[in-house]
This record gives C-alpha cells, structure tokens and sequence, in this order.
C-alpha cells in the first residue's frame, strides 16, 4: 500500500475490488459458458476416463473394475495398430494431397480472371456438401461395373479395380473423397493468403529477370508457410476423427483396410456395447491428437505464426 | 328430466371411476411406415376394447433404440415395455432390468408349443423367459426367370441342392455371360448370416451346444466355405463385388430375406421366383432367421406390469398375429398363424412370393444368442472374406477365427 495515493476516498467497492480485483465480475459473465462446457464436454470426457478403469456392456447391473487393463488389452490388440495405421494412411494422403491440390489451385485462381467466384464457389461446394450424402454418391460412383469412375478409365482403355471391395485400393477410393471435401477449404484460405503477398515483391523479381517458377518456389512459397502451417495442422487433426465417410462407404472393410480409430471406436462402443474399452480408445485418440496440438503449438511458439 | 340426471351422473360416476383404474403404458419400438401405422391401428382398437388402459407408443428409430434403452435403464426411467431385434436381447436379458414372464404365460395358458423354435431361444436366459417373439423375417432363395430362359433353363425350377445351384450358375455364365449368383462380400453381419445357412444345411455348427466355444471349423463348416470359395475362385461363377447385382439383372440368383417380397416387385424389371434356399445333398433344409422380440421392464408395479401383459398377450393371439403379419409382411412367429386358413389364402393370392419363407419358418435357426455376437459375428465375417479373396484356405481361415472368437466365448 506504500505509495499509492488515491484521489478520491475509496468507496466500498473498489476497496472489495482492490482485494479481488475483477474475478468476481470475470466470473459471473463466465458462469454461462462454465456451466454448458461443464455439463457438455468436461462432465462426460471425466466420465469416460472414469469409464475407460471398467469393463461394461452397458446394460450389465455391475460394471467391474479393471484397472489398467483395458489400455494394456488395446496395445496389445493387432486391430488397434490396424486403425492406427489406417488413421495416419488416410490422414497423411489426405493432409498432403489436398494441399498440393489447394495450392495449386489459389495460384492459378488469384490471377485476375472472369468466372473467378463462380470457380470459387464450385470448389467450396464439396466443403459445404453433407458427408454422409458426398460418401452415398461417391460410393456410387466407385461401383466396379456400373460407377462413372471405372466407366471413364475404361473409355481410356484402363481396367479399374474393384475400387471399395478390395482390400489394396478401397483406402485410396476413401481418401480420394476426403480430398475433395478438404481442397475447397485450402483453396480459399491459401487465396486470402495470396491476396496479402504485395504486388511489388513480384514486380521486382521480374526486374531481376526470375521466371515464373522462381516467383513462385522464391516469394510465394516461403511467404505462405505460415499459412500451409495452419492448414497441415487443422487437417491433421480434422483427418484424424474420420468417422462418417468411413461408415457410410466402406463400414471398414474390406478386410479392416478402411478401419480409421474412429470407425474402431463406434464398433467397440456401439456394435460391442464394449463401452469401457471404448472409452480406453477414446483417450488414447485423444492422447494422439493433443500431442500433435502441442508440437504445433511449439513451432509456432504459441501460435504466432511465423513459421 | 330425473333421466337425463341419471344418465350424466352414471356417465360421470364411470368417468371417475375408469380414471381411477386408469393404467397408462409407454410401449418403446422402432416400427415405422407402414408397420407404424398397423402397430397404431391395433392400439387404438385395443383401448377401445379395454376402456381405462392407454398405451403411449414412442416411436425410436432403429439404430436407436438399443442405446436408448441402454440409458433407460441406466437412469432406472424405463418404459413399462419394449421392443428389440432379437440379436440385442441377450444383453437385455442379461441385464437383469427385464422381468420374467414365466409366471404370467402360465396364468394366461399361453401355448409356448405353438411357436416355431427358433426364434423362442432368444428370451431365454439361465432357465427364465423374458421375452416373446413378435415378429420374424427369413432368407430364401430369389431367381430370376428372364435370365434363366434365356441361359436354357426351364424358369419354374429354382435349385434343389448345391449340385444343382452350381450346375444352373455355370449355365448361366457359359450361356448369357451374367454371374450365376450373388452372394454379400461386403463384410459383417451381412456375409455372417448368409454364410451360417450355407454352414448349417451342409451339417455344420456355429458354435457348440451351450454356446461356449466356436464350433464352425469342423469338416462339415469347410465344407461349406469351401463350396463358397469355388463359387468365387475356380468356377467364377459369383463375384467378390457391392451388393446389388441381382436387383439390377446383373446375376440370376440371390439369397435375400422375406421383407423383400414387397420390395424386389416393385424395383425390378425382370420376373422373380422365390424357392426355400437349396442345401447339399445329405443335409439339412436350413435358413437364418430375424426378428423382434416384445418384453416388460422390472421396476413397473404389479398392476402395470400386469396391463403390460395383458396387451402382450392380445397381440400375441392368433387372430392379433394373423392381422399384424398381413399388415406388415412380417412372417409368423406362431404355426397357428402360418396354418390359418384366412392367413394362407392372403399370401398366395396377395404374396405368392412369400409362400416359400412361411414355409421355411419351420426349419429356420437362431444366431446364437450370446452377448458378445456381434464381434463373433465380425471375426467369422473377415475370415470369410478372407478365403473368399484367396488370401486363405477356408479352413486356415475357419481355424484363425476360431481362435480369435474363443477367448470372446468365456
């Protein structure tokens, strides 16, 4: 208190206020949100923590204590490794797929063109498209016989495989439809960031002779990091909880090839009543995708954004 | 004057005392449509009949309604009674939230005998019975007489063994180019049960007899993966490809289920038979079968638990049963349905299609009713998928899930 001359006597409540500064006011416009994400998301996430020590089917009177022993069941479970591969298959190939595709497709779209928006809207459509319908569609599309995917390679002289039956090509059939819901998205973030690259760093290069190559792999690329940053992040992590896709155009199959945690999380849950074992997976995907926050978070020191 | 007094006094004395009694029930279920709509209509005439009863039916959609029922129970906030598919009702009546009904079939002298076996053993449970069948669906087999006119085969004679299955699907590939038969390749449930009726008419079993250990990697059950194998890999006669080729004229036979005498007319351009599915020789007439199975909760009291029954009973009555499978096309549960001579008129003049799944329901199998089915189920389905690619001999694949479904079994 040494010092602090205060102009006016204190009233009542600034001396309250001096004391706990602005927490109760900080409070109580926060109870709202305390209460929904409370009741909403950290009740039920504690809840299945709690859920993950047990083995319950859900129905059963007795849930039994368990211990550790439904983490040490998932380690040593082949399907599980199965899932994780899958997960980092789908999400690395789409990750990296939709945004070379992204990219490539601000940059062609950022030159002053007619027709610009139109473009714009048809490749944020499948952004926009509901899941479950795109995978119906595309699933479809992919039939050996009747689809429009194997009836165009045969126009070229291709014989398609069996696309969503067979074990070798129906991940690639799932991430090609997982691409084209993600490339809208990256397309129109990559194009906001391209609009704020100033002109004049091109115009300069141009001055010293760089070709269109050399523009892009010298200003644009390095300019957009902190943005492809962003991207690979978020679609990391979106990829990482594929769920409906999965369910509605290959329920896994064949042969697990398409089993992403997701999906082998809604089948111990819902198709086993495995519901303490469930839960076990749900915290370790949630381990997972924490770790990749957190790396992300340290190489853009907080979020920063530079790269 | 004085009359008109009496009358509404009577009227009134009625009216409180009918409110007194009154017993009201929530009945949970996932019939919608059409089946909805006959569930709806024989309520209403069952109010009528019981003046003083409400029954509130709460329509849950499928997919629903098992984990509905899940959180019910859970938070003690049951329905007096429900519904459920017959594969979710070992969880339910192991749960012990389901109240026996031994006591009340034995008042009411409901004829248990009278019921087709297989779907009773889903309500059983360490000796009790918890539920009753209510409804039930089978597989057959579905040919297409277009394709096999023109493959040279006389139209009106489905298969009668595997022999014959066989010998009709290579004609009909050598002759028309189409595939013989379809059989489901996706996985699952879906190639699971289609797969046991294959199983179970060449000898074999699912699991043992007290359903504690995987029975199907027996001489007989490789038989029968073998038989689906060759159809597949050495005589080419079936496809390892998306469900729907016979719907699209695309492949001269199917098995499929009942429900698809309504719909298979309606979607397809080509003239269907339906037969009893064919078995091999020196087997046995088989088939899988589906269904609900209608139960009451525990913690109803006496007298609602008794209301609950008594409306159990009524639609379980023949005449009820006799009705309601007309309504929906569901098959019956009861042979006095199936032998009723209105019932039997309707289906051949109305369903013809549907004559040979009422007769299989004589010959038609449970899955077993355990817990943990649905894994087993998905284990038995990826093996079969595996031999069916070639990436195994049927019998390595039966072995490896039989070890993979026996720990599941203990």
């Amino acid at each position: 208190m040494n010092g602090v001359r205060l102009q006016k006597t204190p009233s009542k409540a600034s001396r309250w206020g001096r004391t706990l500064g602005e927490w109760p006011a900080a409070l109580f416009f926060l109870l709202p949100t305390v209460a929904v994400l409370g009741t909403f998301n950290f009740y039920p996430a504690l809840s299945s923590l709690y859920l993950s020590l047990f083995e319950w089917n859900g129905l059963s009177p007795t849930r039994e204590f368990v211990g550790l022993a439904n983490y040490s069941r998932l380690l040593a479970s082949g399907e599980f490794w199965n899932s994780l591969r899958v997960t980092l298959l789908y999400a690395g190939g789409v990750t990296l797929l939709a945004l070379a595709l992204g990219m490539g497709v601000a940059v062609l779209l950022n030159q002053p063109s007619r027709g610009q928006a139109l473009y714009r809207v048809l490749y944020f459509l499948p952004v926009i498209t509901p899941t479950v319908a795109s995978g119906v569609v595309w699933k479809y599309l992919f039939d050996p016989t009747q689809g429009v995917v194997n009836r165009g390679l045969a126009g070229v002289g291709l014989q398609g495989p069996a696309w969503l039956s067979d074990p070798s090509w129906a991940l690639a059939a799932v991430i090609v439809v997982g691409v084209w819901k993600r490339v809208g998205f990256n397309l129109v973030v990559y194009l906001a960031a391209l609009q704020g690259i100033p002109r004049a760093y091109y115009e300069a290069a141009q001055l010293d002779g760089a070709g269109p190559w050399q523009q892009f792999r010298h200003i644009t690329l390095p300019l957009l990091a902190p943005t492809t940053f962003f991207l690979v992040v978020t679609a990391l992590i979106d990829a990482f909880q594929v769920f409906d896709l999965v369910y509605v155009m290959t329920s896994g199959g064949p042969l697990g090839s398409t089993d992403v945690l997701g999906y082998y999380l809604y089948r111990q849950a819902f198709r086993y009543s495995e519901l303490g074992f469930a839960s076990a997976v749900a915290y370790v995907m949630f381990a997972l995708i924490f770790a990749v926050t957190v790396i992300q978070f340290r190489l853009t020191r907080g979020g920063q954004g530079d790269g | 004057m004085q009359a008109h007094w009496l009358k509404a006094i009577v009227t009134m004395t009625v009216a409180l005392l009918s409110l007194g009694t009154a017993q009201k029930l929530t009945f949970w279920h996932y019939w919608d449509g059409a089946n909805g709509q006959v569930l709806q209509g024989l309520i209403e005439r069952y109010q009528k009949e019981h003046p003083g009863v409400t029954i509130e039916s709460v329509f849950v959609p499928g997919g629903e309604l098992l984990t509905k029922l899940q959180t019910a129970i859970t938070a003690k906030q049951t329905p007096s009674m429900a519904i459920s598919d017959l594969v979710a009702m070992p969880l339910l009546t192991q749960s012990g939230a389901l109240s026996p009904l031994d006591d009340f079939i034995r008042q009411s002298n409901l004829n248990l005998a009278d019921y087709f076996p297989g779907p009773l053993v889903y309500g059983l449970y360490q000796g009790k019975r918890y539920s009753l069948p209510v409804s039930a669906s089978n597989l057959g087999l579905f040919w297409n007489k277009n394709l096999f006119r023109a493959a040279g085969l006389d139209p009106n004679r489905p298969p009668r063994n595997w022999d014959e299955l066989l010998r009709f699907a290579r004609q009909i590939k050598a002759k028309t180019g189409k595939w013989g038969i379809e059989l489901f390749t996706q996985g699952g449930e879906g190639t699971t049960w289609q797969t046991q009726v294959y199983f179970w008419g060449a000898g074999a079993e699912f699991l043992n007899a007290n359903n504690t250990a995987p029975a199907f990697n027996s001489p007989q059950g490789v038989r029968a993966l073998q038989f689906l194998v060759d159809l597949v890999q050495k005589e080419k006669v079936a496809p390892v490809a998306p469900w729907g080729l016979f719907g699209r004229g695309e492949a001269a036979m199917v098995m499929d289920g009942s429900w698809m005498t309504q719909f298979f007319p309606q979607q397809v351009n080509f003239e269907l038979g339906a037969a009893p599915f064919p078995y091999p020789a020196g087997g046995h007439p088989a088939t899988n079968m589906g269904g609900e199975q209608i139960f009451i909760f525990q913690n109803a009291d006496a007298a609602s638990a008794k209301a609950a029954w008594d409306f159990i009973n009524w639609f379980s009555s023949t005449p009820v049963q006799v009705e309601w499978d007309r309504g929906t096309g569901f098959l019956p549960v009861r042979r006095s349905v199936a032998n009723d001579p209105a019932y039997r008129a309707w289906v051949s003049n109305a369903r013809p299609l549907m004559r040979p799944f009422v007769d299989s329901m004589a010959f038609a199998r449970p899955r077993p009713p355990v817990a943990r089915y649905p894994q087993i189920s998905d284990i038995f389905a990826k093996y079969v998928q595996e031999a069916l690619l070639g990436r195994l001999s049927p019998k390595e694949a039966l072995d490896r899930a039989a070890q993979e479904v026996t720990p599941l079994l203990r």
